[in-house]
């Protein structure tokens, strides 16, 4: 009989060949912390503020989030390495499974895990079983006084009360460079895009591409030997990889 | 076409006639002087669903980074780096990304406006005419000595224009001022430059090509100078696939997020920065055998050592982590120049350089490129300058003054009183494009476009190899009834007539812009050039500026340097009370970014506390006291008193507290307003030798009024179900 530790090496082998899976590795040891990556996520992907009493509940809109730990006392005190922590795209997400209405699920087209806002009724089922604490829930329909409502990005659907939201690893942005890319008949060139936390990053910390072409700069920096996977014992098959620095 | 053809694959396909092209173009909506044609092929702009973009200039400070703008239908959709851009290759901070907050922030100044009374809330709207007569009434009704103008550190056009008007009609130079660059001491740093150079310029330390780099108190993955180029070189220092990865140690009372990412953190006692630079720089010049230089002979190690709170041994395992390097760079900066002593901080670690032997080479030290069309450097008013300016304001010497993109109520200390000094002035008249603090105490306010509707260039100040001169352009067309301040002046020095039409003898902005840019035109090694200035500003648009191919930092002499004596005294400290206090620069929000909902939203990334001020205070400390985390408590300064909530801090001294500065508006529209304190407030009027405000100078008394104030912050909140603000304790 197969055991649960068969099942998960099967499950990796046959994630690792999954034909179009997108995946990122970040360098924690040269991510400053500096939050640019979160506003230019907030700014790409229609992000509602939700003001400072809400974000005090935790009830902030932050697809991606910047998480430091303190070591040891003062004056031998030290942070840890900057840990920019979003989605991990599971190979095998435990927030799938829970959702009554198929509304997180997993695309076999790009291997990212969707959320399908139209069909999400709220039962915040996907954040309670997420390891990683990264999807965040619209409990009100936040102010956005005009005209803000000008920079909108027309590419992303604004999400209204009672919906989950996460990051989709710029999903708007691989669709429009394949789009382009098979206008012109050719193939996603590695690096021809990126997401839009990984373009603005100062330091360069975060890099996008495919995790199946061997070829690519992020599988190669994946394979360079130092990576891990986040509670990658849980055996969700986490598509970002993470330099721990130091 | 096989039954494998998805529905998806269909629509894709179907989509591909829509796909975008970004490419990037010279003339847009805002375009002049551009002659109309019917097109045989309408441009990308003129379809619905396709994108444009445009490069220019970040507004959000004062480094000058390039950015390009992705537009839709007219509206601005998203600012990215520009990746041709010398000073950034396509990156920005936060700040740049939340620009577009700006633009179409709900409480931008949507006319120009005559107040009822200073401070009043009633004003009453004008037409641009009557602002333009206003203007030129100001400027011929009163003598040229009378009339000043007080600008911020950015846009370098208008203070070239303005520079103009003042040279050629007797009126007083501009004055330019930032808290950024009060924050950065930029006037100490160039003082020491210029001490120990023989050259006042901007030094710029080469982290990315340093295998070790000892920073004492600069900010440099902040605010400081240019946060967007410094990160990239410190992403460099740690690259470890072709070289050693490099080491960073910080000095500093208090760890900054720049801290936070050293190998060694050591708290010294505020004041002590020169001793242990000329310390270390001893214990080094000994491990390198030889004679002891004479800048280090005089400081005796141990004595640094008792006086700075960092033991002997580690001073000499520093020392030898120092000499033994081949890559060694030490950057002076922040808070370690704001005492008074802060000057003679400045040249002891430019003296570790000295030793290092690293001027001019990788990894080291250079005088910072000077942009294009510039022949020396240019920094903006020290603190003592502005407090000359204030005193000539109460001496009724200045009439009339003229304020743009600086806003000196809230960014200069209350003790140097500026507000007190206004009511001498007969008239101010604000250029801004936000409600702010100044514009609430100016008579009139004809507000100038958001950086992203305008023309304009800004100097590279440093943080590139090449001489860069950064252009801007309008994204979009103005969203309200605005108007280029350059464009006012020009109109209202033609109107004023004598010498001041004579000093702008221009049509408008733009032509002011082409003969500013002219010059360039056909020199060498130029990143673009043209056969006439059509072209040429039509390349300078769509590129973003013009820049050298060539490296243009300049390698300071180091003839003297370690021949010098420099005074390693503690800095002096005024006021009275147990705690040092150590104000800082938000590293989300800086000098102007409170107005910007998603700014406020980012959590500070040494505290994570998101739309609030807090007071960081050390966990054994605050047990003592019997402080815990969201207590109020009222800190007592020479100069004021001001209340916040503590934040228990595990990373700094216990004798110390700090506060970031960014927060504790009484205007600025409904983000800012009203939220948190301004450690300004606290800040006395006391300076270092180089003119720069003693901002870490001080001393407070720190007393708990029994109040709670909860802090909104992303730690400990996590997920969706953390505890938090307004959750029972």
């Amino acid at each position: 009989m197969a055991t649960l530790a068969d099942l998960k090496i099967s499950e990796v082998k046959l994630s690792e060949e999954q034909t179009g899976k997108w995946g990122m590795v970040i360098d924690q040891d040269i991510c400053t912390g500096c939050q640019a990556c979160v506003a230019a996520c907030a700014m790409e992907n229609n992000l509602s503020f939700v003001g400072e009493v809400d974000s005090g509940y935790g009830r902030s809109m932050h697809w991606i989030r910047i998480e430091r730990f303190w070591e040891g006392a003062y004056p031998e005190v030290k942070m840890t390495p900057n840990q920019p922590m979003m989605c991990q795209q599971c190979g095998s997400a435990p927030c799938e499974p829970v959702c009554p209405a198929y509304a997180t699920m997993h695309s076999q087209a790009e291997q990212l895990n969707l959320q399908v806002y139209n069909r999400c009724v709220g039962t915040r089922y996907c954040a309670n079983n997420c390891p990683y604490q990264v999807r965040s829930f619209n409990w009100r329909d936040y102010e956005r006084p005009e005209p803000l409502s000008n920079q909108l990005n027309p590419d992303v659907t604004v999400r209204r009360r009672g919906v989950m939201e996460k990051c989709t690893f710029c999903i708007q942005r691989i669709h429009k460079a394949q789009d382009k890319a098979k206008s012109e008949g050719r193939e996603v060139v590695d690096g021809e895009f990126t997401t839009a936390c990984a373009q603005a990053c100062p330091a360069n910390a975060i890099t996008f591409g495919r995790v199946d072409d061997p070829e690519s700069l992020v599988s190669q920096l994946a394979h360079r030997g130092h990576g891990v996977k986040h509670l990658e014992e849980l055996g969700a098959l986490p598509s970002v990889t993470y330099f721990k620095g130091g | 076409m096989s039954e494998q053809f998805s529905r998806r694959d269909f629509l894709k396909l179907a989509g591909v006639g829509a796909a975008t092209t970004a490419i990037l173009t010279g003339c847009g909506p805002a375009s002049r002087y551009v002659k109309r044609e019917p097109y045989m092929q309408m441009p990308e702009y003129n379809y619905n669903g396709q994108s444009t973009y445009y490069a220019t200039t970040c507004r959000e400070c004062a480094a000058g980074c390039g950015l390009v703008v992705r537009t839709s239908q007219g509206r601005a959709i998203k600012t990215e780096g520009n990746a041709n851009h010398p000073l950034n290759l396509g990156k920005t901070c936060a700040r740049g990304q939340a620009t577009l907050q700006g633009l179409y922030n709900p409480d931008r100044v949507t006319n120009p406006m005559k107040r009822a009374s200073r401070g009043a809330d009633s004003t009453q709207a004008m037409d641009w005419e009557a602002a333009i007569q206003a203007v030129a009434d100001a400027l011929k009704n009163n003598k040229p000595e009378e009339i000043a103008f007080l600008m911020g550190m950015a846009p370098d056009h208008l203070f070239d224009l303005v520079t103009d008007l003042a040279k050629a009609t007797g009126m007083n130079a501009p004055v330019r001022f930032g808290a950024l660059g009060m924050f950065d001491a930029r006037a100490t740093l160039s003082k020491a430059a210029e001490n120990l150079f023989g050259q006042a310029s901007l030094p710029f330390f080469d982290v990315g090509g340093a295998q070790v780099v000892f920073s004492f108190g600069a900010n440099f993955l902040e605010t400081w100078l240019s946060p967007v180029s410094y990160t990239r070189g410190f992403a460099g220092l740690r690259e470890a696939q072709t070289k050693q990865r490099g080491k960073f140690v910080q000095f500093e009372s208090r760890m900054s997020m720049t801290g936070g990412k050293a190998d060694e953190w050591l708290p010294l006692r505020p004041g002590t920065e020169a001793l242990v630079a000329l310390a270390i720089g001893r214990l080094a010049a000994e491990i390198l055998g030889g004679s002891m230089p004479r800048v280090f002979a005089s400081v005796d190690p141990k004595d640094a050592a008792t006086k700075s709170g960092i033991k002997l041994e580690t001073l000499e395992h520093l020392a030898e982590m120092f000499a033994s390097s081949n890559g060694a760079l030490a950057i002076p900066g922040g808070a370690a120049l704001g005492q008074s002593n802060g000057l003679a901080v400045a040249e002891a670690v430019l003296a570790l350089n000295a030793l290092s032997g690293n001027f001019g080479k990788p990894g080291g030290v250079y005088l910072s490129a000077l942009a294009p069309n510039q022949t020396e450097y240019n920094r903006p008013a020290s603190a003592r300058e502005m407090q000359a300016l204030v005193q000539n304001m109460f001496d009724g010497k200045i009439k009339v003054l003229f304020v743009h993109g600086v806003n000196p109520l809230f960014e200069l200390p209350a003790s140097l009183e500026f507000g007190g000094a206004s009511k001498y002035v007969s008239q101010i008249i604000s250029f801004a494009s936000f409600p702010d603090e100044t514009a609430r105490e100016a008579d009139f306010i004809f507000p100038d476009h958001h950086g992203l509707e305008s023309w304009g260039y800004q100097r590279v100040a440093t943080g590139s190899a090449q001489p860069v001169l950064s252009g801007a352009q309008p994204v979009v067309s103005p969203y309200y009834n605005t108007r280029a301040t350059a464009d006012v002046l020009i109109a209202a020095a033609q109107l004023a007539g004598g010498s001041f039409a004579a000093a702008l003898p221009f049509k408008d902005e733009v032509e002011f812009l082409q003969s500013k840019i002219a010059s360039l035109m056909s020199e060498a090694d130029g990143s673009i050039s043209g056969p006439d200035i059509a072209t040429f500003m039509a390349y300078f648009q769509q590129h973003g500026g013009y820049w050298k191919l060539t490296d243009g930092r300049g390698a300071p002499s180091a003839e003297d340097m370690l021949n010098r004596t420099i005074a390693a005294e503690e800095a002096e400290f005024a006021g009275e009370g147990e705690f040092f206090f150590v104000p800082f620069v938000s590293p989300t929000l800086a000098e102007a970014g409170a107005n910007k909902p998603w700014l406020q939203e980012l959590a500070d990334p040494t505290t994570t506390v998101m739309w609030n001020t807090w007071v960081e205070m050390n966990s054994e400390t605050a047990h003592e006291l019997g402080i815990e985390n969201d207590d109020m408590v009222k800190i007592v300064s020479e100069a004021g008193e001001l209340e916040a909530p503590v934040y228990v801090y595990p990373a700094i001294r216990p004798d110390t507290i700090a506060m970031p500065f960014g927060q504790g508006h009484t205007a600025f529209g409904r983000y800012a307003e009203g939220r948190g304190v301004n450690p300004a407030d606290l800040l006395g009027s006391h300076f270092n030798e180089a003119g720069d405000l003693a901002f870490a100078g001080m001393k407070v008394k720190v007393t708990k009024t029994g109040e709670k104030k909860l802090l909104s912050r992303l730690e400990s909140v996590m997920g969706v179900y953390g505890i938090g603000l307004g959750e029972e304790k």
